[in-house]
C-alpha cells in the first residue's frame, strides 16, 4: 500500500531519530517481559521447593511463654503430655514429634557442624523420602541430608563421628528443597532414642503434623490452638507453612510488580519519545500533507499513514525488545535461579507477547495525536505552509 | 458580475462544469473579517481555458481553492459538474478533488518521498486502490509530457523546475479529470520554459479539458479563451 511505502520511506529518510523511538520501545518491552519472565521463574522455583512442605502445621514452644506454674526449664520444650495433646487435637493426622539440634561431627578427618533431628525411625518416612539406602532399624542407624551426603561423600555404610561417638549411616535422603519444618539437605537424621539419649533431652523442640487434606489446616491449627494454649497462655505457637509459602509467594510477586513498573515507566519514556518523533514528523511535512490532501488523498488515509509509522517503529521496537527480553529473562534466570528450567514455562513466555503488545499499545497511543493533528490540517493553510 | 463571453460560454445548450451563484469567502480574523470573495457568480463551460488575473489579494487563489472544492463557500452556491458542493462531506469534496479535478501549482508541489514516476502514478493508486508498479498510462503520459526514461526514478528536487512541472501536469492528469486547475503554473519558471509549460496546457485544452488558470502575466494570459479579472474580490 502507498501509504505504508510512505511511512517506511520517511522512517528511512529520518533514520537516527527513528532508531532512537525504536531503541525506547525497545528498552521497554524488554525489561518489561523479562521481568515478568523472572518474576514468575522465581514464583515457580520457590513454589516447587515449597509444595512438598505445603501440608504440614509446626507446633513450637512459645519464646518466653510457658506454663504459669509449675518448674519451666531454661529451654522450652513441648513435653510428652502436649504431644499426646496435640495427637488428640489433630487426629486423623500423623504427628510427629522432633528433636532438633546442632553438633559436631567428624569424617575422616574433616570436621564440622550439622543440624541433627531426632526422629522416632517409624515416623522418618512420614517427613523425609529416601533417594538410597534404608531407612534406620537400630539406635546408631542415621540418615544423611542430600547436600550434606554429597558434599562429605557419603554413601549407604559409610560411617561418621557425631559429638564423639561413631554412628553408621544407613540411608540418603531425596533432595528436598527449602523446608519451614525441617531443613533435612544439609542435616543428620537420628532416631529418637538416640539422640535423648545423648543429649540427655526429654521435651521435644517441634512437633509436625502432616495434615492429608490441605483445606483441613485451618481447623487442626485452630484445634492445636485452643487445646495447648487453654488458659490464654502462649505455650505454643502454631504455624504452618502454607502461609508461609503465601507471604514469601507474596514477597515475591511485590518484587515483580516492582520491576515491571520500572519496564513501564521506561515504555511511557518511549511512548513520550515516538510521540515526540511523530509530532516532528508532521510538522515537518505540514507542506506535503497540504499536497497530498489537495490531490485527493482522504482524512483518514493520512491518519493511517502517520499511524503506520509510528507503528513501524514500535512494532520493530517492540519484536526486538521480544527477543531480548527472553535473552534477558535467560540470562537473569541463570545468574538468580542458577537454571533456565522455569523460562520455558508458559506462564513464564506469555510475558513476551504480553510486553510485545503493551508496547504496541503504547506506540499506538502515542502516535495517534499527532495523526489525527495530520489528518484535519487545513490543506489550504498546510499547502501554503513553508 | 459582469462576464466575458467566451467561445465556449454559456447558452450553447450543453452543461456548465462550473457554476457559482452568489459566492462569498470570509475569512474571520481577529481583527476583524476580511472578505476574500464577494457575491462571485460565474459559470465556465466544458472546455474552456479561463485566465484568473487581477492583483495580488483579489481573490484569484481563493476562487480556485473553492472550484478545486479545497474549500467550502461561506455564502452562496457552488455546483461543480452539477453536484452541490455545500452538500458534500470532507470525504466526498477528497474524491471530487482526486477524480474530477487536477491540480497545478506554481511551486510544483511533487511528493518529496516518491519518485517521478511514483508521483505519477499516486492519484490513480489513491483511486484504484492498487498499486501496479509500472503502469503504462503512467508511461505513457510521462513520455507524451516531454520526460526521458531515465528522469522516472529521480527523485523531484533532481529535475529542474520545467520538468518537475512537466511532472505536475502528468500528475494532474493521471486520473483523467474534466478540469485542470493552475495557479501560476509558469510563476517560477523563465519566460522560455513558461511557454513550453503553456505549450502543453494548451493542448491538454484542447483534448477537451477545461483549463482554468490563476496568472498575473498579461501574456500568459493570451494563452486563454477567457478572461475574468477580480478586484477586491470582485469580479470587473
Ligand atoms: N486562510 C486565510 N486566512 C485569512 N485570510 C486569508 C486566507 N486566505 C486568503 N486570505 C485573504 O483573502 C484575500 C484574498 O487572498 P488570495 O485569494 O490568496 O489572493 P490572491 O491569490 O489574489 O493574491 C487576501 O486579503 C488574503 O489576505
Ligand atoms: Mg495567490
Amino acid at each position: 500500500m502507498i501509504f505504508f511505502e510512505l511511512s517506511q520511506r520517511n522512517i528511512r529518510l529520518n533514520w537516527l531519530r527513528s532508531l532512537l523511538a525504536v531503541l525506547g520501545i525497545v528498552i521497554g518491552v524488554a525489561a518489561i517481559a523479562s521481568m515478568g519472565i523472572l518474576g514468575n521463574s522465581l514464583t515457580l522455583s520457590v513454589t516447587a521447593s515449597l509444595s512438598s512442605v505445603g501440608d504440614s502445621v509446626t507446633v513450637v514452644p512459645s519464646i518466653g511463654g510457658g506454663g504459669m506454674g509449675g518448674p519451666t526449664t531454661a529451654n522450652e520444650q513441648i513435653t510428652d503430655r502436649q504431644v499426646q495433646q496435640i495427637l488428640r487435637a489433630a487426629a486423623p493426622n500423623d504427628v510427629v514429634p522432633v528433636y532438633s539440634g546442632v553438633d559436631r561431627y567428624e569424617i575422616g578427618g574433616d570436621r564440622g557442624v550439622v543440624t541433627v533431628y531426632g526422629i522416632t525411625p517409624e515416623d522418618m518416612a512420614v517427613l523425609v523420602d529416601l533417594a538410597d539406602g534404608v531407612y534406620p532399624r537400630t539406635t546408631g542407624g542415621a540418615l544423611a541430608g542430600a547436600t550434606f551426603a554429597e558434599n562429605n561423600k557419603l554413601k549407604p555404610g559409610s560411617r561418621l563421628t557425631l559429638g564423639g561417638e561413631t554412628i553408621r549411616v544407613v540411608g540418603i535422603l531425596e533432595e528436598q528443597g527449602m523446608g519451614f519444618d525441617i531443613n533435612p539437605d544439609f542435616a543428620l537424621i537420628v532416631s529418637d532414642r538416640f539422640y535423648s539419649h545423648k543429649y540427655e533431652q526429654d521435651g521435644y523442640d517441634m512437633v509436625i503434623v502432616k495434615v492429608r487434606d490441605i483445606n483441613d489446616i485451618d481447623a487442626v491449627k485452630d484445634a492445636i490452638d485452643r487445646t495447648l494454649n487453654r488458659r490464654g497462655d502462649d505455650v505454643v505457637t502454631v504455624y504452618d507453612s502454607r502461609a508461609i509459602l503465601e507471604v514469601i509467594t507474596e514477597a515475591f510477586n511485590q518484587i515483580a510488580l516492582f520491576t515491571t513498573a520500572i519496564g513501564g515507566i521506561s515504555l511511557l519514556v518511549a511512548g513520550v519519545s515516538i510521540f515526540n518523533v511523530q509530532m516532528m514528523s508532521v510538522t515537518e511535512r505540514i507542506k506535503e500533507i497540504g499536497i497530498i490532501r489537495s490531490i485527493g488523498t482522504k482524512r483518514g488515509e493520512v491518519l493511517r499513514m502517520f499511524i503506520y509509522e509510528s507503528l513501524i517503529l514500535g512494532g520493530v521496537g517492540a519484536g526486538i525488545g521480544g527477543i531480548l527480553s527472553f535473552a534477558g529473562g535467560y540470562v537473569v534466570s541463570i545468574i538468580m535461579l542458577q537454571t533456565t528450567e522455569y523460562l520455558f514455562y508458559p506462564s513464564s513466555l506469555v510475558y513476551i507477547p504480553y510486553g510485545i503488545a503493551i508496547g504496541l499499545v503504547v506506540t499506538l497511543l502515542s502516535g495517534l495525536y499527532p495523526a489525527w493533528k495530520a489528518a484535519n490540517l487545513n490543506p489550504i493553510e498546510a499547502l501554503r505552509y513553508e | 458580475m459582469e462576464e466575458d463571453i467566451g467561445p465556449a460560454g454559456p447558452g450553447n445548450g450543453t452543461q456548465p462544469v462550473i457554476r457559482l451563484e452568489g459566492v462569498s469567502k470570509v475569512y474571520s480574523l481577529p481583527f476583524g473579517d476580511v472578505i476574500a470573495l464577494d457575491k462571485v457568480s460565474l459559470t465556465i463551460m466544458p472546455g474552456e481555458f479561463i485566465a484568473i488575473m487581477g492583483p495580488s489579494g483579489s481573490g484569484k487563489s481563493t476562487l480556485l481553492n473553492l472550484i478545486g472544492s479545497l474549500d467550502v463557500p461561506s455564502e452562496g452556491r457552488l455546483y461543480i459538474d452539477g453536484e452541490d458542493t455545500s452538500e458534500l462531506s470532507d470525504d466526498e469534496l477528497t474524491e471530487l478533488r482526486r477524480d474530477h479535478i487536477g491540480f497545478i501549482f506554481q511551486q510544483f508541489n511533487l511528493i518529496p518521498l516518491l519518485n517521478v514516476f511514483e508521483n505519477v502514478e499516486y492519484p490513480m493508486i489513491l483511486k484504484t486502490r492498487q498499486s501496479i508498479r509500472k503502469s503504462r498510462k503512467a508511461h505513457d503520459l510521462l513520455m507524451r509530457i516531454g520526460l526521458t526514461d531515465s528522469m522516472l526514478a529521480h527523485k523531484p528536487k533532481e529535475l529542474s523546475g520545467g520538468q518537475q512541472q512537466r511532472v505536475a501536469i502528468a500528475r494532474a492528469l493521471i486520473n483523467d479529470p474534466a478540469i485542470l486547475l493552475c495557479d501560476e503554473p509558469t510563476g517560477n519558471l523563465d519566460t522560455k520554459t513558461g511557454e513550453v509549460i503553456m505549450d502543453l496546457l494548451k493542448e491538454v485544452n484542447a483534448s477537451g479539458k477545461t483549463v482554468i488558470m490563476v496568472t498575473h502575466d498579461p501574456d500568459v494570459a493570451t494563452y486563454a479563451s477567457r478572461k475574468i479579472t477580480l478586484v477586491d474580490g470582485r469580479i470587473v
